[in-house]
């Protein structure tokens, strides 16, 4: 393997320059979504892998809070419901008004164009599964519990988590690997939380996500005019207009 | 276990300072919550004669198989039971119950529910992380409201780690504990006291915040990172996904306003939507795995989480003053979440207070002084003001701290304020919340119970909607005809059309008699027992359904089956109700309950129900049956008959396999529930049915 090969998740190298490129074809939305928490920097010996063709959004002044999402995770992966084995997070502050950076708080992966989880993992248990539109996922069989990728997952919390029963890490697969669900998940499939989502607070999206430190700018808020029906605002600034940007692209 | 139990109850000892564990098996014929919180308490309180202040009250706080779950509108309530201390002029067994986590966390934490028992020599609360369970000095929580000692609690339990992964035993969590608790005025053992949970989460009715704080308790902060096991996850799953078919949820894309009268399918924030200032930005707060949302949150934060008569307390006076909803309603609102009142004993309290004022009987002074300025009625700071007087107990709430029907016993008006119906309790303390002479399903079902019912089954569907489609010379979405059709299929084993028929010989009839009866049972079991939440089952009528059809007789056990693994039919759940609802009888029975303790106040008999004078405003048209055709028609004017109520409850009593001289049940009504011990109790206390 020539120096300026880099091993990705399915064992494929990509060169420095293919990276480069790769980036470029994704946009600078790709790039901020994965490197804005860390500053960029590109060596000549430079992990990266594909990005990924699926992430999920969140659109926190939509969110309720009631946490359906998470029950849904860890009901159609784990057969169970375990919040704390849920793969997306909703902190709520239930005090905090609405539009208030702290009040509601999803945390989802991010699918970072450089995953800094895979990176660090020793074994490639962590990688960019090619089958599922590379999706930043953890092969269970190979996982040897060392957390390497939760301390390296440049979010807080740490989007891969620490499941106590198997004592291996675990993440979002965008629902590849749900035994518990009738429909078929990942990428072309459904995800369990967008599926239950009571306000459609949640989208699947192929794009990357425009974001910044705060995280995704999502606006789910003006779909058919449902949500100003209902009383709510469809704006961030609590007005009822009807958005500039539309919502989030891809989204279904 | 089955699905969906942990198998253990923590039983904790306040005056021991001990705690230990109760086998959940051995109650889960009950299905959970009350069902398990009534068998626990006929076993464990000894006496059910004793005060709700005596420290041997027992107090349950129950999950359910759905809680912690994926099951629509059912995963986040806790039921609450003891002998609460509202009831006048006896003190009785009773319930109330919360929406929000706690009861998930608390099965997360591995447990099913937690009974109190005994009471602290010092201000203390419990800290549980799962298996871990510790009373600690409440030194430095008491006297703190209910929003600043949960958000102290949270602070102690995460020890300063926000948002980052904590570790919990061997588990981990980014959650914020969820903590149960009391104000001010359950810390000076209000009989109108709450117990708060987040924000806008109480349990009010019953007075079990005054409990709490005769037992010293401050709160209980719950945190778990453990799973309720499910018996057939992709059947939850897809029951899940099948529901959404019944409610707003899914059908965003082709979204229109609905009309009234499906609970199920009902809009996000519809129980704050029209109390909060227009121009105020929100967004939808919903409890534990909730499909419907109906609270909010506001852009000022306050009242949030609170819904429907923690607005209706004051909204109407802040209207008056202002014109319009202003930030006064929501910041007196959550003045009343924070001192933890009874938002039922406020807004009673306010109605009654505000005609004695225009009666010139209460203000400066008058015979009732006070330092209220009814010049101020509609500000917050008079309902802060007023609040505060009622939790702290001086000038007008000396007596209110008491609630209102001891207030008024206080006072020497019960009588004559009752008869006059300016204070508008309708039965046992307990004031009006829907008017009894008209909406009678309601007013009976509070009548042989322990406490206003506060059961919106049929409410929205026989008040509500054709109210308000008749005050807009609309048709209510679904029909008299299509509402008597679709209650004959629901309401088995009736199966009555009849049961819908409210006109002046329809209320005193054998079929409302099968709906009260239908209604005590189907609230027992899966209401209050598997704690399905009652602003969205259950689901008769729904737009979205098939002709009109609610979920309700296949969602319940669809889900039951999903969750614990367990082939129950809707018809079997309906007899675990019966059951239940017997057990509680039989308490009420050995606190001195007797069918002629079974009487509305007077004004329900002598004045005709008019829009305005109860609480709410808007004029009962209701489904009747008259010359062989349904419609809705006016029931305005309408006083009960005192000799057709009598008649009604024998043959209530008689329906029930109760002794109709007594209003006790009968041997081998309880025997054939498995009520055996029950009646064997009854016995020997001399309180048998015949």
């Amino acid at each position: 393997m020539a120096d300026n090969d880099i091993k990705t998740g399915e064992g494929q190298g990509v060169s420095r320059r293919q990276f480069l490129i790769g980036a470029g074809g994704v946009g600078i939305g790709a790039l901020a979504g994965g490197f804005l928490v860390k500053s960029f920097f590109l060596p000549e010996k430079v992990f990266a892998v594909p990005a990924a063709e699926g992430y999920l959004v969140v659109d926190t002044k939509k969110c309720a809070g009631c946490a359906s999402c998470m029950l849904a995770c860890s009901l159609t992966h784990n057969g169970v419901g375990d919040i704390a084995l849920s793969r997306i997070q909703v902190q709520n502050n239930v005090f905090g008004g609405f539009g208030a950076p702290e009040s509601i708080v999803q945390e989802q992966c991010r699918q970072c164009p450089h995953p800094y989880c895979a990176e660090a993992c020793p074994t490639g248990a962590m990688h960019a599964d090619a089958s599922n539109g590379y999706t930043r996922t953890v092969d269970q069989a190979k996982c040897i519990g060392c957390e390497r990728c939760i301390e390296a997952c440049p979010f807080t919390p740490s989007r891969v988590q620490w499941n106590p029963k198997k004592r291996k890490a675990q993440k979002c697969d965008l629902c590849k690997d749900t035994p518990f669900m009738t429909e078929e998940g990942g990428i072309g499939g459904q995800q369990a939380c967008v599926a239950v989502c009571p306000t459609h607070a949640i989208s699947f999206v192929t794009d990357i996500p425009v974001q910044n430190d705060s995280g995704y700018q999502v606006n789910l808020r003006d779909v058919n005019g449902a949500w100003a029906l209902l009383g709510m605002p469809t704006q961030d600034d609590g007005s009822y207009a009807p958005a500039a940007s539309a919502a989030a692209p891809g989204a279904h | 276990m089955a699905g969906g139990y942990t198998g253990k109850i923590l039983r904790i000892d306040l005056t021991n300072k001990s705690v230990s564990t109760l086998d959940s098996e051995k109650y889960q014929e009950y299905g959970g919550g009350h069902g398990m919180g009534s068998a626990i308490f006929w076993d464990l309180c000894e006496d059910k004669t004793i005060s709700a202040f005596d420290p041997k009250n027992v107090i349950t706080i129950m999950a359910s198989p759905f809680s912690g779950t994926l099951v629509p509108a059912a995963s986040g309530r806790t039921e609450v039971q003891g002998i609460g201390p509202q009831a006048w002029p006896t003190e009785l067994f009773t319930r109330s119950n919360f929406g929000g986590r706690f009861c998930g966390h608390m099965k997360w934490a591995g447990w099913d529910g937690i009974v109190v028992e005994g009471a602290s020599d010092e201000p203390v609360w419990v800290d549980i992380r799962n298996g871990e369970v510790e009373i600690k000095s409440a030194e430095g929580l008491w006297g703190l409201d209910a929003v600043e000692v949960q958000e102290e609690i949270w602070r102690i339990v995460q020890n300063g780690v926000e948002k980052e992964w904590r570790e919990v035993g061997q588990g981990r969590t980014t959650q914020r504990p969820a903590v149960l608790t009391i104000g001010k005025a359950g810390e000076t053992k209000s009989r109108a006291a709450a117990l708060i949970h987040d924000a806008g989460n109480g349990a009010g009715q019953g007075g079990f915040g005054g409990v709490f704080g005769a037992k010293n308790l401050k709160a209980i902060s719950v945190l778990g990172t453990g799973a309720v096991e499910i018996a057939d996850p992709k059947a939850l799953m897809d029951a899940r996904i099948w529901s959404m078919d019944y409610a707003v949820a899914g059908h965003y894309d082709e979204y229109q306003p609905l009309g009234m009268g499906s609970m199920f399918g009902g809009a996000p924030a519809s129980g704050a939507a029209g109390y909060a200032p227009a121009d105020q930005p929100k967004s939808p707060m919903g409890c534990l795995g909730c499909h419907k949302n109906c609270r909010a949150r506001f852009q000022s934060g306050a009242s949030n989480g609170s819904s429907c008569v923690d607005y209706f307390f004051y909204h109407v006076y802040d209207q008056a003053a202002h014109g319009s909803y202003t930030q006064h309603i929501l910041d007196a609102t959550e003045a009343l979440q924070r001192y933890g009142i009874n938002s039922y004993q406020a807004e009673a309290a306010l109605i009654w207070l505000n005609n004695l004022h225009k009666a010139g009987i209460l203000g400066p002074g008058l015979e009732i002084d006070t330092k209220l300025d009814f010049t101020k009625l509609g500000t917050a700071d008079f309902a802060k003001q007023f609040l505060d007087m009622m939790a702290n107990g001086y000038d007008v709430g000396e007596a209110l701290h008491e609630g209102v029907a001891y207030a008024a016993e206080k006072w020497g008006r019960y009588e004559e304020d009752t008869k006059t119906g300016i204070l508008p309790i309708q039965v046992h303390g307990y004031v009006q919340h829907y008017d009894a002479r008209t909406e009678v399903e309601w007013g009976y079902g509070s009548l042989v119970g322990d406490r206003d019912i506060n059961e919106h089954d049929f409410n929205t569907l026989v008040f509500w909607a054709p109210s308000v489609a008749n005050l807009f010379g609309a048709q209510p979405a679904c029909s008299a005809d299509q509402l008597a059709e679709i209650m004959a299929e629901k309401l088995t084993p009736y199966n009555d059309p009849m049961m819908m028929d409210y006109s002046d010989e329809g209320i005193y009839s054998e079929s409302m008699a099968k709906l009260v009866a239908w209604h005590r049972h189907y609230t027992r079991y899966y209401k209050q027992s598997l704690a399905m939440c009652d602003w969205a089952w259950g689901d008769f009528f729904n737009e979205y359904g098939p002709e009109g059809r609610g979920m309700t007789g296949e969602g319940e056990p669809k889900f039951f089956k999903a969750v614990t693994g367990i082939d129950q039919s809707f018809e079997e759940g309906m007899e675990i109700g019966r059951k239940i609802w017997n057990l509680d009888r039989a308490i009420w029975i050995l606190q001195g309950r007797h069918r002629d303790a079974e009487v509305f106040t007077d004004y329900n008999y002598e004045l005709g129900a008019v829009p305005g004078y109860t609480t709410y405003e808007v004029p009962y048209v209701v489904p009747m049956h008259k010359d062989g055709k349904w419609s809705y028609e006016s029931a305005v004017g309408r006083v009960l008959d005192r000799d057709k109520v009598e008649d009604w409850k024998t043959k209530f009593y008689t329906l029930e396999g109760w002794d109709p001289a007594t209003g006790w049940p009968k041997r081998e009504t309880l025997e054939e529930l498995g009520l055996g011990h029950v009646a064997d109790e009854l016995e020997a206390a001399g309180k048998l049915g015949a």
